[in-house]
């Protein structure tokens, strides 16, 4: 098997945590930021807005982006690049079992 | 304003759910001679020529997105709390989910769509096609749903 390219480790690489950071920082409720929209109010990490509901999703998004961005880094930067022969499946296979995972913490509102 | 969002957005995602579905249709069962009918053509398209168009038009519908479900958390998801549409609720909830694990699976299908793909790679640059085409479908139709529920400015 042919080594995959530096940049082929890092898009695999980021696929994988990004998925599975976003199922774990949706779980504990870990956003990076919170935004509340009825007072357009942002806030570090997981606050409740003033007033008016809170938005966590543009959080979690950033949470799983820093993450996966920096352990692909790594990943594509380490001597001998082991990352190389990592199974590319990976790519699809953590995102699909992430999409389950959340499909499950939110069946409750497809059995009402 | 947002209305005119809503428009867009819809329009971008309608551009998005066609260069993704013939991408899908041309790698489970593409045309190995001529193509002769409409379903032939369909399948036959050069499905590498899709790959930029499909993450551009991703990333900037899901922005689009991204910025009307601000007014959506607001009001149009209060209406279908208030109403009990809680598969439609669900749905949604989903679609947001769907396209923030979308965003992670960009990089790895721009790669695993270039012209010197291993043959071994082959089945995962199939899969990762699917599964966005999974999530593109999902968030068109939850989206779709929803507007009809509640259209936002209404």
């Amino acid at each position: 098997m042919k080594t995959r390219s530096r940049f082929g480790v890092f898009a695999v690489t980021f696929a994988v945590v990004y998925s599975a950071v976003y199922y774990v920082a949706l779980y504990n409720n870990w956003p990076l930021f919170s935004y509340g929209p009825a007072v357009a109010q942002w806030t570090l990490f997981n606050h409740s807005a003033s007033d008016g509901p809170t938005m966590y999703w543009y959080g979690w998004i950033a949470t799983s982006a820093i993450v996966g961005a920096l352990a692909g880094l790594v990943a594509c930067w380490l001597p001998g690049n082991p990352g190389g022969r990592m199974w590319s499946g990976l790519a699809w296979l953590v995102p699909l079992c992430s999409i389950a995972a959340i499909a499950h913490l939110l069946s409750g509102y497809f059995t009402r | 304003m947002w209305i005119a969002l809503v428009i867009t957005h819809g329009l971008l995602a309608f551009l998005l759910l066609g260069a993704i579905t013939h991408q899908v249709v041309s790698v489970w069962a593409p045309v190995r001679s001529g193509a002769g009918n409409f379903v032939a053509r369909f399948r036959a398209v050069g499905s590498a020529n899709y790959v930029n168009a499909v993450i551009v038009l991703y990333l900037v519908t899901a922005a689009l997105g991204s910025v009307i479900y601000t007014n959506y958390r607001i009001t149009a998801r209060l209406t279908l709390e208030q109403g009990h549409f809680w598969k439609s609720f669900g749905a949604f909830e989903l679609k947001e989910h769907l396209i923030a694990i979308g965003l992670a699976m960009l990089p790895a299908y721009w790669y695993f769509w270039r012209p010197s793909l291993e043959a071994s790679d082959a089945r995962t640059r199939r899969l990762l096609t699917t599964l966005i085409a999974f999530i593109v479908w999902w968030a068109f139709l939850a989206g779709h749903v929803a507007n009809n529920i509640r259209g936002l400015g209404t």
